[in-house]
């Protein structure tokens, strides 16, 4: 019989963090990221995607696949059309024979993963890795298959859009909210977008009139004011604070929370974004967050319908409930104003389903770097992202990410 | 990467897979569908809180108590969202015009703490709009059975 | 080593039959996540967040806790969705491990499941296939060849199980033996599914050969079944139960290659019963653990075997023994229940086969062990320190998690 093989595995020293739990300042940090651009049809496969990523990724970060301790990768079986659709990209994305596994939601809540490996100690980097593309699925099929299978699914009224206008519906009855202003929404977020390389829509010149003259979908959600679901990758490296004291201009995750909605037909009301609210508690109070409409900067939010950043806006206490719009006519959340939400365009200019929360948390990062290019916003040093799962936003998670 | 002038369009493989799946819908959502073949819209009561919940559930998620309780709830409710859909979603997933407008709404049964879907026969709708459900008792298929919903009155 | 320790403080299991006509997907669930409340003794209210799983492929339904969670408790609670194919009970699990362990989340209530009645197995098993399909179809193979021929099925498992046997010395006596031990230990474990008291050997030789080595006895059923398992900090664990079982550490290797692979460099060509990533899991988990020689300080083992060659195949890549010598401890009786490592106590994925909650099962019968909490099937020794392992992709996904009765200082 063969000798036994031992296997020595260089175990990075893992030190015990002495911090107590509530705290995770200065413990995990973006060190880099990586986006493909976004598109209609990329013309490649996804694990070609992938690649292009996870390379710039870890070129960006001056790492090799050797210096990978996990990866984390988020991915939707339907998406891909594929059962158990991470096992393919073990090899583009650098995972091969490492600790790897699949978070299948966005992939913000992947990165909130990645997040718990580095401050368990077990990991010191890890890569974090999204993908989907409209191109190959049947667009609106996979949000019909999240409906109750012994009721809604098959009566064929939900879908991801019938539900966001019904959610819609409910908000501007409650809330006073316009047409108008929602359409507003989705024409600062497009005009945004003209100046995101990566983008995939955009319209120059903010103009509400031709978002509302668009395509009607489900009133009163007009084509311009729903993201385009489209193909694309993006990743990002984080980094122990041992791994990160090596870094450039690190960005640390000094709070993040999640939380999960009921189903949509049970929640009390779908005027208002429950579990957002209760995601943004959770992690304004790790980062010492206690008013967020001045201590934040900078907010990139997913918006799967231009309605929900204004929902957002109240659930994340950046004004009051039921003052989203006015929060918004203020000015404010422009590009120019005092908390510039969505400089990059947000979903609205592009949303790769798992990968459109991750990219928030992208620009996010590279607004405090410095990174943004021609959407970079002066002296970002606190910025919020959030990512979202689920029909009407029933799965939120919130960032507080922070250059200091 | 990407679709690029001169790139030869990538090869696509599309393999037809048509699974069949038979979803138990349990005894709450069996008795759910058996009342309305009687005519009658049954919803389950948290023993605990009273929540009432239409279509039915076997443990409320806010206690988290089992239901054994039953409501007869009226045909009526009110209209909590409501939506004109100039688009459905098409067997390939596309979004594809409608022939004719469809109105969907959420409507809240008089007496229940949840929502029901329902296709809403009315060309106006408004939230506060109070509708009743429209039963097809001998619905051969029992997701047909709760047929819709027109305005009161 | 994990910031916190992380130990189990409650398991929950459904009955696992055949076909649950009675309940919905979210139904069946409950009873494993409502036993497991029970077992840990707390409320919803107390849990912190929620980690959950299944294979998509099985019940055709995109993330079924979106409309199911409001069963289990996660009432405005956050839920994560982790699955990664057969391995996702235990992918699950190490997610328990991390959140825990990361300080965020103190209790985390992990649930794994699946209702394979809702769909068609096979047809959910042959879709694994569809990673290559893409790649087959360009080299000309018929499509219907494809589905047939299948990715998890009978096929990969009976080169495995030919290639095992060459290499290790392992006969098809070894596989009867293997099952009826399985199904015997099934027999007294009230969760099981195929239970097959007095099974023996020669009765398993004698079923139906689906592919030479397989017989149908030695193939596992499909089961409708669900796991849950309570992970927590080791001083609330301490609270809850005196005898907590500690999670020592998680680690994982995905040996998953294409068959064409990128510009063409497929690395497939790989033997199905190297399970080369199962060896580096282990030993990654084991040094972890702070485990030197797994052979003396492992008390008890769960490989995730749902064919028979795979509990001999797994012992001996879980770095248990040398290749090719588990027939020979399994003849030793040192495999039985009674025995100085006892394989599979709770009857194996081989007598139970929720494919969601397979990887999770195996984990959860090794935290029971230690807290002596398996009734006739409780092994004789005391068991320390036991090894968890869960199997998956098309060939080559591993999970490994040691538990034990001590936490690490």
């Amino acid at each position: 019989m063969p000798a036994p093989r031992t296997y020595w595995i260089s175990s990075r020293p893992t030190g015990r963090w002495d911090k107590g739990g509530d705290n995770v300042d200065k413990e995990v940090a973006i060190i880099a990221y990586a986006q493909t651009k976004y598109e209609a049809d990329a013309n490649a496969s996804r694990e070609l995607q992938v690649l292009e990523v996870t390379v710039a990724a870890l070129k960006a970060a001056g790492l090799k696949r050797e210096d990978l301790d996990t990866i984390i990768t988020a991915n939707n079986d339907y998406l891909d059309g594929r059962t158990i659709s991470n096992m393919r990209l073990v090899e583009p994305s650098g995972a091969w024979r490492k600790n790897e596994s699949k978070v299948e939601m966005d992939g913000a809540f992947a990165m909130l993963y990645a997040v718990t490996r580095i401050l368990s100690g077990d990991h010191d980097i890890a890569l974090v890795v999204a993908e989907s593309q409209a191109s190959v699925y049947g667009t609106y099929l996979p949000g019909i298959m999240m409906l109750d299978p012994t009721f809604d699914r098959q009566r064929w009224l939900l879908n991801e859009v019938s539900a966001a206008a019904l959610q819609a519906s409910s908000y501007m009855d409650a809330a006073g909210v316009s047409v108008e202003q929602i359409a507003g929404v989705a024409a600062k977020n497009l005009e945004n977008a003209a100046l995101n390389p990566v983008a995939l829509r955009s319209l120059k010149g903010a103009d509400a009139k031709k978002v509302l003259a668009s395509r009607p979908l489900c009133s009163p959600i007009t084509e311009l004011m729903a993201s385009p679901l489209c193909d694309g990758a993006c990743a990002l490296v984080l980094a122990s604070a041992k791994a990160a004291a090596k870094a450039e201009k690190p960005v640390w995750v000094k709070g993040v929370g999640f939380s999960h909605d009921s189903y949509l037909t049970e929640r009390g009301s779908l005027d208002n974004m429950g579990s957002l609210k209760l995601a943004a508690e959770a992690c304004y109070k790790q980062a010492g967050i206690d008013d967020p409409a001045s201590q934040i900067e900078l907010a990139e939010l997913h918006e799967c319908f231009a309605h929900e950043e204004l929902m957002a806006y109240e659930a994340l206490g950046f004004c009051d409930p039921m003052q989203g719009g006015a929060f918004f006519d203020s000015g404010a959340t422009k590009k120019g104003g005092e908390l510039p939400v969505n400089t990059s365009g947000g979903a609205l200019g592009a949303n790769v389903a798992c990968a459109a929360g991750l990219t928030r948390v992208i620009e996010a990062a590279m607004q405090i770097r410095g990174d943004a290019g021609k959407h970079q916003v002066k002296g970002v040093k606190t910025a919020l992202a959030h990512g979202q799962t689920g029909l009407c936003a029933q799965e939120n998670i919130v960032y507080v990410l922070g250059g200091e | 990467m990407g679709a690029k002038a001169g790139k030869d369009p990538v090869p696509r493989a599309s393999i037809p897979l048509n699974p069949v799946f038979n979803w138990s819908v349990g005894n709450w959502m069996e008795y759910f569908y058996d009342s309305l073949k009687e005519g009658k819209i049954m919803g389950s009561k948290c023993p605990a809180c009273g929540r009432v919940s239409l279509p039915p559930r076997m443990i409320c998620e806010r206690c988290f108590v089992k239901v054994e309780d039953w409501v007869e709830l009226p045909a009526t409710g009110t209209v909590q969202a409501c939506t004109t859909a100039s688009v459905k979603v098409a067997e390939n997933g596309d979004l594809v015009d409608l022939e004719a407008p469809e109105v969907i709404a959420m409507v809240k049964h008089d007496g229940a703490d949840t929502c029901i879907a329902a296709r809403l026969e009315s060309k106006d709708a408004s939230v506060g709009m109070r509708v009743e459900a429209v039963i097809d008792a001998g619905a051969a298929n029992v997701l047909d059975l709760l047929a819709a919903y027109r305005p009161l009155g | 080593m994990a910031k916190n320790e992380v130990a189990v403080a409650g398991v929950g299991l459904s009955k696992h039959v055949s076909k649950r006509r009675d309940v919905n997907i979210a139904e069946l669930v409950w009873e494993a996540v409502n036993a497991c409340y029970e077992d840990a003794g707390i409320k919803p209210k107390d849990v912190d967040a929620f980690a959950t799983g299944n294979m998509p492929a099985f019940e055709g339904v995109n993330m079924p806790e979106e409309w199911g969670a409001g069963h289990w408790g996660a009432y405005n609670k956050p839920v994560l969705r982790i699955t990664t194919g057969g391995t996702t009970g235990g992918s699950v699990a190490h997610g328990g491990y991390y959140l825990v362990g990361s300080g965020l989340y103190d209790m985390v209530m992990c649930i794994a499941f699946e209702k394979q009645s809702d769909g068609n197995s096979t047809m959910g098993l042959n879709t694994v296939a569809l990673a290559d399909a893409a790649a087959q179809l360009q080299l000309g193979v018929d499509p219907s060849f494809i589905a047939a021929f299948g990715g998890g099925a009978v096929g990969v498992a009976v080169y495995q199980a030919s290639s095992y046997m060459k290499s290790s010395g392992c006969t098809t006596n070894h596989l009867d033996k293997v099952a009826a031990l399985c199904r015997n230990n099934a027999a007294l474990n009230p969760y099981s599914h195929l239970k097959q008291p007095g099974l023996t050997p020669e009765e398993v030789a004698k079923t139906t050969l689906l592919q030479y080595p397989i017989r149908f006895g030695h193939v596992c059923p499909a089961t409708d079944g669900a796991c849950a398992m309570l992970f927590t900090t080791g001083e609330k664990a301490r609270k809850l139960t005196d005898k907590p079982a500690y999670v020592l550490s998680c680690a994982s290797a995905s040996d998953e290659a294409a068959l064409v692979g990128i510009a063409g460099s497929g690395t497939t060509n790989v033997d199905p019963c190297e399970q080369e990533s199962c060896k580096i899991a282990a030993a990654r988990a084991y040094e972890i653990a702070g485990i030197k020689d797994p052979r003396k300080e492992i008390d008890l083992a769960e490989p995730y075997a749902p064919f028979a060659h795979q509990l001999l195949m797994f012992y001996e890549r879980l770095l248990l023994c040398n290749e090719g010598e588990a027939p020979s401890i399994l003849d030793s009786g040192s495999m039985n229940l009674e025995g100085e490592l006892p394989v599979c106590p709770s009857g194996g994925v081989i007598s139970t086969n929720a494919i969601g909650a397979s990887a999770m099962e195996r984990v959860a019968e090794c935290a029971l062990q230690i807290m002596g909490k398996c009734g006739e099937r409780q092994v004789k020794k005391e068991v320390h320190k036991a090894v968890a392992h869960g199997w998956g992709g098309a060939v080559n996904l591993n999970v490994v998690a040691v538990l034990s009765d001590e936490p690490r200082r």
